[in-house]
C-alpha cells in the first residue's frame, strides 16, 4: 500500500476517459454538421433553390404578408359586447393576488375579446409574482375555452424600481413618491405603448391589488360612452370593534381648487403638487369624500381634473392621441393624475362615478391608510 | 446519448455530467445549432408559454451601437398622405438599406389621402415581399388606414405657410401617435421615422446613426435647388437648439402657442443644425439639439416606451417633432443632430417658383419664337432676291483665281500659301510663322 497513488490511478482511467472523449467528440462533430446541413433546408420557404450557406443569423427570413388595419373601422361605443369591441385590460404588477386573479376571471365581458397585459419589475419580487401569475395564466389559458382570453402579454421592466419595498407607509412617504410614481409611469406607458395594437377600443387599467369589481365592470364603464372614466375605490376593514367597514382609497381623483391651483402657480417647473399629504393642504374636492344627493345611483357622474390609475377605463383613442402617464411633473402633476391633465390638453373630459365601487385588497396595512387621511 | 450512457465505464458520474452539460447545450434550442451560435441572446427573447402568451424582458431590447450584430429590430414608421408620386422613390430607398431587412418592420399611416397611395403601396410592398433576392423582403408590414379629417391642404404653399402650421403640426403629430402605438411591440429595440420625400440617402443610415448610440438622433437635411435659386439650401430647420431670446419668448405666449421656426413672426436666434453645415466637416461630428426635425429620426425604443411622443397639443410651446425632442430631453433623454451628415430632401418648386419657372418658360419661348421669325425671314428674303451667296461664292472664287496668279508673278511658295489660306485665323497663323522663321517672314513681308 505503500505505492504512489497518483499516476497509477491516472493510466488506470486514461484509456476510459479518452475513449469517452473519443465519442463524445465525434457526437458533437456529428451534431454540428447535421445541423448545419439542415439550415438549407429550413430557410422556409425557397426550397426550389441551391442550398445556400448557413446564414449566420438564427431568425429565418420568412416572408411574411402584408397586414391591412383600417382604424376608421375600429369602433368605440357604449355597447361594445354588441359591436364585438376589443379591450385591453393593463395591470402593472409588483405582486401577485390570487383574489384579483380570480375577479378579473369572474368578469363577464367575453374573454375572446380581451387581451391582458402585465408588467412586472425585474427584482426578487417581480420574479416571485412573474412566476404565480405564469402558473395562473396557464392555468387559464388551457380551462374551458370560454373562459381563455384572446391573448396574454407579460413583460419585464428594464428599469429598477426605485424602492425595494412595497411597504405602504415607505411608499407613500412624500419624497419618495416622485421617485415611486415616476417609475410607476414609465411601468404603464412601457406597457401601453408595446400592447396598445392597432385593433383595440377600450382600454381598462387595473391594479394588481383591485380584488372587487362588480362582474359587469367592463360593460358598465363602456356604458358611459366617456373618453375616461374612474370608479370610486375603497377598501373593506375590520374595524376596532371588530365589525366590517370600508374606507376611501383612491385620493388621486379630484376636481380642482382654487387654493391647488395658486399653490401651483408658486411652485418651481419640477415641483409636485400631490394629494393626500398634510404638507400639501390643495383643498381639492376629492371623489373619495363625495356625498352624492342619491348615494345608490351607481350611474352618477362627476367631472374630474385628476384621476387615479386603482380602476381607470379608457377610450383607446385618446392613449394613440398621446396621453400618456408623465414620469415628470407635468402642470406639477405626475402618473395618473398628469394623465388626466394631458388627455384635457387634447380635449378629452375626465369622469368620475363616485357611487359605482371597486375594491382594493384587505391586506393593505391600516397605517398608511392613517397616513393618507390628511385633513 | 442512450449509447452513451449505456457505455460500460468506471467514470460514469463523470460520462453522465458531461452527457447533461451536452444536452444542455444542444436539445433545449429546440432549431439545431440555435442557442450554440446565438449564445441565447435571441431564444429568450420570446418565450412562448402557450400560443396566446407572450413573455418579454424589456431589458433585452435597450438598443445597443451595433444593433445588426445583435439582431435588433427596428421599427420603420412612415406616414403617408397623397405621397402617391413619392412611393417609387421610397421604395427604391428601402431596396437599398443595408441594414438586415428581416430585422426591420415596417409600418405605414396612410390618411386623408385622395389619390392611390393605398393601392399602390401595397401593391409595391407585395412585389418587395416576394423579391427573389432573399435579402429583400422585410419583417414585419403593418399599414393602418385612419382618417383625421384634414382640412389643411397639402400642396407646398398651404402646408409651409405661417397661419396654418400649428394646427398643421398638431394633425401630423396626431398621426405618428396612432401609428406608433399600433405598431410598436415589445421586441423592438429601435424606431426609425422617415418621410416619403426624400431624395437622397446614404444607403448605410441606419448603421450610421445608430452606431452613435444616442437615445435620439437626426442627420442634416438639405434639399437640392435649381440652379437659378442658389443650387442648395437647408430644408429641416426643426433641430435646433434652445435660446434665451427663444424661452424668453415662450414665457410671453399663451398656453396653446406653438412656436414654429422658419418663419419671421417668430425670431427664435436659434442655433440651427442646418445652417451649421460643413460639406466636408466630420460626418460623425455631434451636436445637441432640443428641437427636432421629422424627416429622419433614429430613437431608442425605449424613448417611446417610456411614454415620449409628438406632443399634439401645446407642449412647452412647441408641438408634434420639436414637442417631441423638448419632451425626450425633459425625460433626459440624449437628443443629437449630426451637422456634417446630410440627406436630402426632395425638392419641390413653391407657388412662386412655379410662376418664375413660367415666366423663364415663356421668355424662353419668347426667344425661340424670335428666332424662328428670324430664320424665317431671312428665308423669305432669300427666296425673294435668290442666292445673294451663290454670287459671293463665284466672285470669291474668281479673286482667289486672280489672287494665285498674282502671287506665282511676284514672290515665292510663301507668299502664294499665305493667300491660299482661307480660314478665319490666317492672320494669326501667319504671325506665328513669321514669329518662327524671321527671315522668311521679313522676305513675305518686303
Amino acid at each position: 500500500m505503500a505505492r504512489p497513488l497518483g499516476p497509477v490511478r491516472m493510466r488506470r482511467t486514461n484509456y476510459v476517459t479518452l475513449f469517452i472523449g473519443a465519442v463524445l467528440c465525434l457526437f458533437i462533430i456529428y451534431f454540428l454538421s447535421q445541423s448545419g446541413s439542415s439550415t438549407g433546408s429550413h430557410s422556409s420557404a425557397h426550397k426550389h433553390r441551391p442550398a445556400r450557406p448557413a446564414p449566420k443569423s438564427t431568425v429565418q427570413h420568412i416572408r411574411r404578408d402584408v397586414q391591412r388595419f383600417n382604424l376608421n373601422q375600429v369602433t368605440i361605443t357604449g355597447d361594445p359586447v354588441a359591436n364585438r369591441e376589443k379591450i385591453l385590460i393593463l395591470t402593472p404588477m409588483a405582486r401577485f393576488y390570487q383574489d384579483y386573479w380570480d375577479n378579473l376571471m369572474k368578469l363577464n365581458y367575453p374573454h375572446e375579446l380581451i387581451t391582458l397585459g402585465f408588467i412586472l419589475p425585474k427584482n426578487k419580487e417581480g420574479n416571485a409574482a412573474t412566476s404565480a401569475l405564469q402558473a395562473a395564466i396557464t392555468k387559464a389559458q388551457k380551462g374551458p375555452a370560454k373562459e381563455r382570453f384572446r391573448r396574454v402579454i407579460i413583460e419585464r421592466q428594464d428599469f429598477e424600481p426605485p424602492l425595494s419595498s412595497q411597504d405602504e407607509s415607505e411608499r407613500h412617504k412624500l419624497q419618495n413618491q416622485k421617485e415611486r410614481r415616476a417609475s410607476m409611469s414609465r411601468a404603464r406607458n412601457s406597457l401601453l405603448f408595446t400592447t396598445l395594437g392597432p385593433d383595440t377600443s377600450w382600454v381598462l387599467w387595473l391594479d394588481a391589488d383591485i380584488v372587487e369589481t362588480p362582474r359587469t365592470l367592463i360593460q358598465d364603464l363602456a356604458s358611459h360612452d366617456k373618453p375616461v372614466v374612474v370608479p370610486n375605490c375603497f377598501q373593506r376593514y375590520t374595524g376596532d370593534d371588530g365589525k366590517d367597514a370600508e374606507r376611501a382609497y383612491d385620493f388621486n381623483s379630484w376636481q380642482d381648487s382654487v387654493t391647488a391651483q395658486e399653490m401651483a402657480a408658486k411652485m418651481g417647473n419640477d415641483d409636485l403638487l400631490l394629494e393626500g399629504y398634510a404638507e400639501l393642504p390643495t383643498y381639492r374636492t376629492l371623489m373619495a369624500y363625495m356625498e352624492m344627493e342619491d348615494p345608490t345611483d351607481t350611474r352618477a357622474e362627476v367631472p374630474l381634473d385628476g384621476v387615479g390609475g386603482t380602476a381607470l377605463m379608457v377610450r383607446a383613442e385618446v392613449h394613440r392621441d398621446g396621453a400618456m402617464f408623465p414620469p415628470f411633473p407635468f402642470y406639477h402633476l405626475i402618473e395618473t393624475e398628469g394623465f388626466a391633465k394631458m388627455a384635457k390638453r387634447l380635449g378629452y373630459q375626465s369622469t368620475g362615478l363616485p357611487n359605482y365601487k371597486v375594491r382594493v385588497s384587505r391586506e393593505q396595512s391600516q397605517s398608511s391608510v392613517l397616513n393618507l387621511n390628511r385633513h | 446519448m442512450a449509447t452513451l450512457a449505456t457505455t460500460p465505464s468506471t467514470s460514469l458520474p463523470t460520462v453522465a455530467a458531461v452527457a447533461a452539460l451536452f444536452g444542455l447545450f444542444v436539445w433545449p434550442g429546440g432549431g439545431p445549432l440555435l442557442s450554440v451560435f446565438s449564445l441565447g441572446l435571441f431564444s429568450d427573447n420570446a418565450d412562448v408559454l402557450l400560443d396566446t402568451v407572450r413573455y418579454y424582458d424589456l431589458t433585452n431590447v435597450q438598443g445597443t451601437a451595433r444593433g445588426w450584430e445583435r439582431e435588433e429590430r427596428i421599427l420603420l414608421c412612415v406616414p403617408l398622405r397623397d405621397a402617391e408620386p413619392h412611393l417609387n422613390m421610397m421604395f427604391s430607398h428601402l431596396r437599398n438599406f443595408t441594414y438586415p431587412h428581416h430585422l426591420i418592420d415596417l409600418a405605414f399611416l396612410v390618411s386623408d389621402s385622395k389619390d392611390r397611395t393605398l393601392d399602390v403601396l401595397v401593391e409595391r410592398l407585395e412585389d418587395l415581399q416576394a423579391d427573389e433576392d432573399p435579402k429583400q423582403p422585410y419583417g414585419e408590414i403593418q399599414i393602418i388606414e385612419k382618417d383625421f379629417g384634414q382640412k389643411v391642404n397639402q400642396d407646398v404653399e398651404s402646408r409651409h405657410g405661417f397661419a396654418a402650421q400649428a394646427s398643421r403640426r398638431k394633425l401630423m403629430a396626431q398621426a405618428r401617435n396612432w401609428l406608433l402605438s399600433a405598431a410598436l411591440r415589445p421586441y423592438h429595440s429601435w424606431v426609425y421615422w422617415r418621410d416619403v420625400d426624400v431624395e437622397t440617402a446614404p444607403f448605410t443610415i441606419l448603421e450610421d446613426l445608430m452606431r452613435h448610440n444616442k437615445d435620439v438622433i437626426v442627420p442634416n437635411v438639405w434639399r437640392p435647388l435649381p440652379d437659378w435659386l442658389g443650387g442648395e439650401q437647408p430644408y429641416d430647420l426643426n433641430s435646433w437648439q434652445e435660446s434665451e431670446t427663444a424661452l424668453a419668448l415662450a414665457d410671453t405666449l399663451d398656453e396653446d402657442a406653438v412656436i414654429v421656426e422658419g418663419y419671421a413672426e417668430y425670431a427664435t436666434w436659434r442655433p440651427h443644425l442646418a445652417y451649421l453645415r460643413d460639406p466636408y466637416g466630420d460626418p460623425d461630428m455631434e451636436m445637441d439639439i432640443d428641437g427636432v426635425g421629422g424627416v429622419s429620426i433614429l430613437a431608442k425604443a425605449r424613448v417611446f416606451r417610456s411614454g415620449v411622443h409628438f406632443p399634439a397639443f401645446s407642449f412647452e410651446k412647441h408641438a408634434e417633432t420639436e414637442g417631441f425632442g423638448k419632451m425626450a430631453k425633459r425625460m433626459q433623454y440624449s437628443v443629437v443632430g449630426l451637422p456634417h451628415y446630410t440627406i436630402w430632401h426632395l425638392y419641390e418648386p413653391s407657388v412662386d417658383d412655379i410662376k418664375h419657372m413660367e415666366e423663364m418658360e415663356e421668355e424662353r419661348k419668347q426667344k425661340e419664337k424670335e428666332e424662328k421669325e428670324k430664320e424665317e425671314r431671312e428665308k423669305k428674303a432669300k427666296d425673294a432676291f435668290g442666292s445673294t451667296s451663290e454670287q459671293w461664292e463665284k466672285d470669291k472664287e474668281q479673286m482667289k483665281d486672280l489672287e494665285t496668279q498674282e502671287g506665282k508673278k511676284s514672290t515665292g511658295p510663301e507668299g502664294s500659301k499665305m493667300s491660299n489660306d482661307n480660314s478665319k485665323d490666317s492672320a494669326e497663323k501667319v504671325k506665328a510663322k513669321s514669329a518662327e522663321s524671321k527671315n522668311k517672314g521679313k522676305m513675305a513681308d518686303a
